[in-house]
């Protein structure tokens, strides 16, 4: 029986490895032969990341959900998925009580559904960058963004605060022994993407901290951390410890902290 | 701008030389000052046992938590104590991380820190 259900592929806007479908009409167990049908005669010479556009979509049964999630299955076994963009708000609850936001990620469009395929799929880094004054005050804000960052970009809540640890310690360091100079701020730059986090922070180094700074550098990379609780120094130790990679550049001119941290570990 | 915390303080009943210190927020350096000025003056006004509540202790930073050893030494100092109690995991596993647990009096809920005063 013909429904009036409609399949478009669309311009996947020159994304690699994304195909990009509208569909319009109701999605009723009449449309489940269609549904298989179509997502059947793209599965083969098409790209297997497959991104449904629905917000034409004015219903979506269970049995026409079920039918959806067999054809996923074909695309996920080819290293794609089908995911959902667009839905209406009506839509996109009952698709929640069905249980089914567990198994098809939804987009609110689009756009946002290729932003999340570069930077899931194709291990792309999102980057952060900010300049600020060389100042306690400004820390906690920054460091509470980026651990937000993390939590947005799927990172788990334990992540997110050994990031946000990870980023005041740096910060609070460059404060404490950079150069005090209201012509020179303090830069961070954060890249992120969905295995790790790499945080850069660079300040102007105070001549009179420099030694002090690389003697605390060593004292951390020599020394079991666990014994810092009573020295100086534990910033470093907990940076050390919370990251993958700890990296210190200390010259004259300028002072340069790069830490890695991947997620999970 | 700086980060929040306060301190709400209460009596312990049944112990005079004792307090609750409440904290609420994050601990970190931007008021660690603040912290540091309300909990010695308890310690210096005679209440030398101090309780501290990290229910609602969201965040504590290196900085923080070299003020909970200050608090901790001068306690002993004073012939008192420093307990924690309440700590997050999060928390834990900074205060872990240091070496610190060692150091530090820390009991899983209030009543098992308040219970230790009468030890």
């Amino acid at each position: 029986m013909a429904t009036n259900v409609q399949f478009a592929l669309s311009d996947s806007s020159g994304c690699e490895g994304v195909t990009v479908v509208t569909i319009s009409g109701e999605l009723t167990s009449a449309s489940i032969d269609e549904i298989t049908a179509f997502f059947s005669s793209i599965v083969e010479d098409h790209p297997p990341y497959i991104i449904a556009e629905m917000s034409n979509v004015s219903s979506f049964s269970s049995s026409a959900l079920g039918s959806f999630m067999g054809s996923r299955q074909r695309f996920v076994e080819r290293e794609g998925d089908l995911v959902f963009a667009g839905l209406t708000l009506d839509l996109k609850s009952k698709l929640s009580l069905l249980g089914a936001h567990k198994i098809f990620q939804v987009f609110p469009d689009v756009r946002s559904a290729l932003v999340a395929y570069t930077y899931e799929k194709k291990g792309h880094s999102q980057m952060v960058t900010l300049s600020f004054p060389s100042q306690l005050r400004y820390v906690p804000s920054i460091r509470q963004m980026i651990s937000r960052i993390a939590l947005q970009k799927g990172y788990s809540s334990r992540d997110a605060f050994r990031i946000e640890t990870i980023v005041d310690e740096v910060c609070n360091n460059a404060v404490e022994h950079g150069a005090q100079s209201s012509e020179h701020n303090i830069d961070l730059s954060v890249g992120i993407d969905s295995k790790k986090i790499e945080i850069k922070v660079i300040n102007l180094s105070n001549p009179e901290k420099i030694e002090a700074l690389k003697e605390l550098a060593s004292t951390v990379s020599s020394e079991a951390v666990s014994d810092m609780a009573n020295k100086r120094g534990r910033g470093l130790a907990l940076i050390k410890m919370l990251s993958n990679d700890l990296t210190i550049d200390i010259s004259n001119g300028g002072t340069s902290v790069h830490v890695v941290r991947r997620k999970g570990d | 701008m700086e980060s929040q915390i306060e301190l709400e303080i209460e009596e312990i009943k049944g112990y005079s030389t004792a307090r609750l210190v409440k904290f609420v927020g994050d601990l970190d350096a931007t008021n660690v000052e603040f912290v540091l000025e309300k909990v010695v003056n308890l310690q210096n006004e005679g209440f030398v046992n101090i309780v501290a509540d990290f229910k609602k202790l969201r965040y504590v930073n290196s900085t923080g938590l070299g003020v909970l050893l200050h608090f901790n030494k001068a306690a002993k100092e004073k012939s008192g104590s420093f307990k924690i109690a309440n700590v997050n995991e999060n928390v834990y596993e900074i205060i872990e991380i240091i070496g610190a647990t060692s150091l530090l009096e820390i009991y899983d809920d209030l009543t098992e820190a308040i219970d230790s005063l009468a030890v």
